[in-house]
């Protein structure tokens, strides 16, 4: 694993540089919580380290809420994004699973991930519905993202995941490859203490592999109760950093909008004849389940959930699929 | 950076005729503004130029390059725009998308095909495949079924197959009118008239979700296997890239692994007739 080490203050004034040449969003922290803003010169000093998560998913800057996928223009020109967590991370890899198929790849999302740099941070404290060690995921990333940035004191440390994290590097003439063994031990204690932090306040939690049977062999009843407060927002969906399903609206010349779906919205699958098979709520609510621990799974090879418990602090209807998932474990 | 294609855009195609076969059934008649070809049972996405698209598989001949022809139930809002239609207007299609028919397994075999309703447009391309290899066929046998005798569609069809060598057609109504002297009943009774060699035979069902249903139920009592037993699929196929989600049977995006399934592909899927 190599390291690099910057002083804080130089890594401010090497992020400002670079919005000469890059568009930069990061994560920053304000009194509304940790989400992603452009970067300007007076927001740099905000950027959240060390901390999960951003509100939103890294989702949103690959896949619009809503874009011209016939004559919008794609991304040409370089940006970077510091502050993913691992749990988004993890959560592009299914996106690139059908997104980036052979057969059918999207030019638009390819070239948003062609070009983008991404720096994740290292969670080292958690959410209150962070869950993403019961899944599988650890909470920073070593390989997945090209760079991780960690604050250590007056330092920021960066972890080169990929060639293309390392040739990013290049650009700071005041980075040091770190020699302080003390400081990667220190990180690594870090890790190790954000992880048995996760893994204790999700005891019980059935983890990634176990899920598919559960809910698979759910009885209606558990759907009914959990979907009784449900309004249908689609909130968990449009939040989670997996979920992509989408609608295409036509425009005058042939045009195609492409906007986000849910399958959490009445008539997702409703047919010209009139069949809709997921017409009531709680086989819409338990359709998410099934996509997301059933199907997606046997189809694809990377995660349909990362266990980032946006879901559960999105919903206006206070439903908790941990809550569902330990009730249905027990 | 690689340039693909944009999986989004439509390809124009110019419309030439519109043949009313029923009340409510109209074939349009597209040439593509460039080459455009398509398997058996595969389908495309059609547009009205800014109102919407939706799936349709064509009713044509695969072996035909230069013209593509789509029968559409007006059922719906698109499909209400698209009866409209009139001959000189541009459609956009997007498409072939999903896995057709797999006719070369068919070589050998007597193909028994159950239609239903508008189901008759992808069986009629079918149709037209199976006559172009029907060297290698045993014999073709279609049973056919329509709600009343005005609502058949392509009539001359079942004259021309019946004309046709290794060929054969019925038809049933589920309601009489006063002009027809054909069987009446549920499409599935054509089937008790007929005698098949099991160890040679496939079906194909295709029309409405019950039709569906009990045509399988049925080709399964008689004795067809599973695996011998195609079923052409109808979900709401959106993008038809397996991405969109609308169309997910199960683990199956029908856009993508389908919309042509065998039986015992699906047949543990939740929801496959509804």
């Amino acid at each position: 694993m190599q390291y690099l080490s910057i002083i804080k203050e130089e890594w401010d004034k090497a992020i400002e540089q670079l919005l000469l040449s890059y568009t930069i969003f990061a994560s920053v922290e304000s009194e509304f919580g940790i989400d992603y803003e452009i970067v300007n010169p007076a927001n740099i000093s905000k950027i959240s380290y060390n901390k999960a998560k951003p509100a939103t998913s890294l989702k949103t800057f690959f896949l619009p809420v809503k874009e011209n996928v016939t004559s919008g223009t794609s991304l040409k020109r370089q940006r970077v994004i510091i502050g993913a967590p691992n749990c988004d991370i993890q959560g592009l890899k299914i996106l690139d699973e059908i997104y980036l198929d052979k057969e059918f790849s999207d030019i638009y999302y390819r070239d948003r991930r062609e070009n983008t740099v991404l720096i994740s941070i290292d969670c080292l404290e958690k959410q209150e519905h962070c869950h993403c060690t019961s899944y599988g995921i650890k909470p920073w990333s070593d390989s997945d993202s090209d760079l991780a940035a960690i604050r250590n004191g007056d330092l920021i440390i960066l972890r080169v995941n990929t060639p293309r994290g390392q040739e990013f590097t290049n650009q700071f003439s005041v980075v040091h490859d770190l020699r302080d063994e003390n400081i990667i031990s220190e990180i690594e204690d870090a890790h190790k203490k954000a992880e048995s932090l996760l893994n204790e306040a999700n005891k019980g939690l059935p983890d990634y592999k176990e899920t598919g049977a559960i809910v698979k062999n759910a009885g209606g009843e558990i759907w009914k109760k959990y979907s009784a407060n449900c309004v249908s927002c689609g909130a968990c969906a449009t939040i989670c950093p997996t979920c992509s399903c989408f609608l295409l609206v036509d425009k005058p010349g042939f045009e195609k909008i492409k906007q986000l779906d849910a399958c959490q919205y009445p008539g997702f699958q409703r047919v010209a004849g009139g069949e809709d098979t997921l017409h009531k709520l709680p086989d819409r609510f338990r359709n998410r389940y099934m996509c997301k621990y059933v199907w997606k799974p046997e189809k694809f090879t990377s995660v349909a959930c990362t266990g980032c418990g946006r879901c559960i602090e999105a919903c206006i209807g206070k439903i908790n699929k941990n809550e569902l998932f330990l009730e249905l474990a027990t | 950076m690689t340039s693909v294609k944009n999986i989004y855009k439509p390809l124009k195609a110019k419309l030439t005729e519109v043949i009313d076969e029923s009340p409510l059934i109209k074939t349009f008649v597209l040439i593509p503004e460039e080459e455009f070809s398509f398997g058996t049972g595969q389908f495309i996405e059609l547009s009205v130029d800014g109102i919407g698209e939706a799936p349709f598989t064509p009713s044509s001949s695969p072996h035909v390059s230069d013209k593509l022809e789509v029968t559409v139930m007006k059922t719906g809002y698109v499909t209400e725009i698209m009866h409209n239609l009139k001959p000189g207007a541009y459609m956009g299609i997007r498409g072939p998308y999903g896995r057709g028919y797999p006719v070369e397994k068919f070589f050998g075999k007597e193909v028994i095909i159950l239609g239903g309703g508008c189901g008759l447009a992808p069986i009629r391309s079918l149709l037209y495949a199976l006559e172009h290899i029907k060297d290698k066929l045993e014999k073709v046998i279609l049973c056919y079924g329509s709600k009343t005798p005005a609502d058949c569609v392509y009539k001359p069809l079942f004259d021309r197959l019946n004309n046709t060598e290794k060929f054969e057609a019925y038809r049933t109504v589920d309601r009489s009118d006063e002009e027809w002297d054909g069987p009446v009943g549920v499409v599935t009774t054509l089937l008790n008239k007929l005698k098949f060699d099991l160890k040679n035979s496939i079906a194909v069902v295709c029309g409405p979700p019950i039709m569906m249903k009990f045509g399988t139920i049925r080709f399964l009592e008689i004795g067809f296997r599973e695996e011998e037993i195609y079923l052409s699929m109808e979900k709401n196929m959106s993008c038809g890239l397996g991405k969109c989600g609308h169309c997910m049977m199960g683990e199956y995006f029908v856009c993508k692994d389908g919309p042509v399934f065998t039986y015992n592909e699906i047949k543990d899927t939740p929801n496959i007739w509804s």
